[in-house]
């Protein structure tokens, strides 16, 4: 299977059942809306080392937030409920509290599982802390130097959420690599329900499980797919490849990561791509598996 | 079952009507002939539902009460869940010891509107009482939790001994608001006398009042202008006899935006 000359390997993603959460900042300007959002989900690529895996979905208009202020949603992915309370707890008091005219607020409400994530917050207040029930949900107001902070005390657990949706640019040079990366975030930009929790929504550190000389490492180099070692390791590139980058994908559904894995991929599909491949463990590690030509409509 | 039940006013009701027994919880599990057949007092006579109104729909949740209702008393008290929506004016004791659903007037309310049974040391504990019109004297006395909103003013003694809660008035509120206030908050926005019991804080813009003033207008289209949205409030704390974590939040404008 090609798309405009690029070929597309019969291969799929292997990715993960995640617990997911959606969080809605408000702030008096997105300006500062955006400054808590980029701090709640900063370091958060990987739940191998960052304990959750976070990055913003996108802007929201007044008409879409609950105090009618500009926002922003983030999407928080871990691996268990427990993990995502804590995870939820530090990183909302540590951004959204601190942040002047912050709000936060729960982005899944229709969501029956919940978690008291902001509960724990309220404690800052030392006592002189408040709250209030508006249409059943209790938000905390917390006495802050600027005024108060009002945080909702619960929050929606998306128990099917999907982690490690990916694919692979296999590029003729890192010019090549770095465009079609950057045009399928683009084209995955504002997805709803999809985060690339990566830099720039991209990966050049493509993993495998363990490691060939190191005992007790979770993940090591992907070195089949390193261009420096091609002649010192079992390659999985092509003649011509000399970058590779990956775009990794988390969502709150299975058929959220196919919407933005099927408009990244053909956005990746230009001029100095010789493949699109993606990771796996050879199908026995994650349950969910995105293989790349059913979603790109060919055939299996 | 039915989406809501319909109660339509037959006539002119000029004696009192004590509607007490009548709630959206209730009517969630009986029949059409089982709502009519309440019994309700008009003055001194025991009648049933189905004297007054003509009744439509059944089992469930969701009351629709078409009329003016001005001479009745206790519409909606003691209510628990469910949505109660009356198309007129009611009189007092509205949600009395209400403890939760939504009970909405798009008239005038009578006094005591979400207060205490007789001798009972709580009002309402629970719920949402909405009124587009103005409410009566000693609204919310004795409110434990729960929130009343109204379009217009509210009378005399509002939030009496109030133990927490929100009432938010966005018209002119009568004297002496929030005696007694422990906890709860008092949100005016249509002028109030501030009383000598109540200390001033700061002058902010409160997330919560933006949070509740945006729910009210998309979930019931409440009046709320951006000015108000977009408001400035006086904090007051009080009642100094109490503990004194009441509030009366006076709206003084709307904020200036860079």
């Amino acid at each position: 299977m090609e798309i405009r000359g690029v070929f597309i390997e019969d291969t799929f993603a292997e990715a993960f059942g995640m617990r997911a959460a959606r969080v809605v900042i408000t702030a008096r300007t997105m300006k500062w809306a955006r400054a808590a959002a980029v701090k709640l989900t900063g370091f958060a690529t990987s739940v191998i080392a960052c304990k959750c895996e976070a990055a913003i979905e996108r802007e929201l208009t007044p008409d879409e937030t609950p105090d009618a202020r500009p926002g922003v949603s983030a999407l928080l992915f871990t691996m268990d409920s427990d993990s995502l309370v804590k995870r939820l707890t530090e990183r909302i008091g540590q951004t959204v509290l601190t942040c002047p005219t912050a709000s936060c607020f729960d982005g899944l409400p229709d969501v029956p599982d919940r978690v008291p994530a902001a509960r724990a917050l309220r404690t800052f207040g030392d006592r002189f802390q408040s709250s209030k029930v508006v249409n059943g949900e209790r938000y905390w107001r917390v006495p802050v130097m600027e005024g108060e902070c009002l945080l909702q005390e619960s929050f929606g657990v998306q128990k099917k959420g999907v982690g490690g949706g990916n694919f692979l640019i296999l590029a003729e040079d890192i010019d090549s690599a770095l465009d079609a990366a950057e045009a399928a975030v683009a084209a995955i930009d504002g997805t709803p329900g999809v985060i690339l929790p990566f830099p720039g929504g991209v990966v050049r550190s493509g993993s495998k499980v363990g490691a060939r000389g190191y005992k007790g490492m979770i993940a090591s180099t992907n070195d089949a797919y390193c261009p420096t070692l091609r002649p010192l390791s079992t390659t999985a590139l092509p003649d011509g490849v000399n970058a590779v980058l990956e775009l990794v994908l988390d969502g709150l559904s299975p058929d959220a990561i196919r919407a933005a894995m099927r408009a990244g991929i053909d956005a990746a599909c230009r001029s100095g791509v010789r493949a699109i491949s993606a990771g796996n463990y050879g199908g026995k590690l994650g349950p969910h598996h995105f293989h790349l030509r059913e979603i790109m409509g060919g055939p299996v | 079952m039915s989406d809501e039940v319909r109660l339509t006013v037959r006539g002119r009701v000029d004696a009192r009507l004590d509607m007490s027994g009548v709630t959206p919880g209730r009517c969630a599990s009986l029949s059409t002939r089982e709502i009519a057949a309440l019994s309700v007092w008009l003055g001194a006579t025991a009648m049933t539902v189905g004297d007054i109104f003509e009744v439509r729909g059944e089992h469930a949740p969701h009351l629709e009460i078409e009329g003016d209702l001005d001479t009745a008393s206790g519409v909606g008290a003691r209510m628990a869940s469910g949505v109660l929506h009356v198309h007129g004016s009611v009189g007092d004791d509205a949600g009395q010891a209400m403890s939760g659903g939504v009970l909405r007037i798009d008239g005038h309310a009578g006094d005591r509107l979400g207060g205490a049974a007789p001798g009972a040391a709580k009002g309402m504990t629970g719920g949402e009482i909405v009124v587009f019109g103005s409410i009566g004297g000693e609204a919310g006395a004795l409110m434990r939790r729960g929130l009343i909103a109204a379009a217009g003013g509210v009378g005399s003694y509002a939030g009496r001994g109030m133990i927490a809660g929100t009432l938010l008035a966005l018209g002119p509120l009568g004297q002496l608001p929030g005696a007694g206030n422990k906890r709860g908050s008092i949100v005016a926005a249509g002028g109030v006398a501030v009383p000598a019991s109540y200390r001033f804080a700061c002058a902010y813009e409160p997330p919560h009042v933006r949070v509740l003033l945006t729910s009210l207008r998309r979930r019931f289209g409440f009046p709320c202008d951006p000015a108000l949205l977009n408001g400035r409030f006086d904090r007051y704390c009080g009642d100094a006899g109490e503990p004194g974590k009441g509030e009366l939040l006076v709206w003084t404008g709307a904020a200036e935006r860079a």
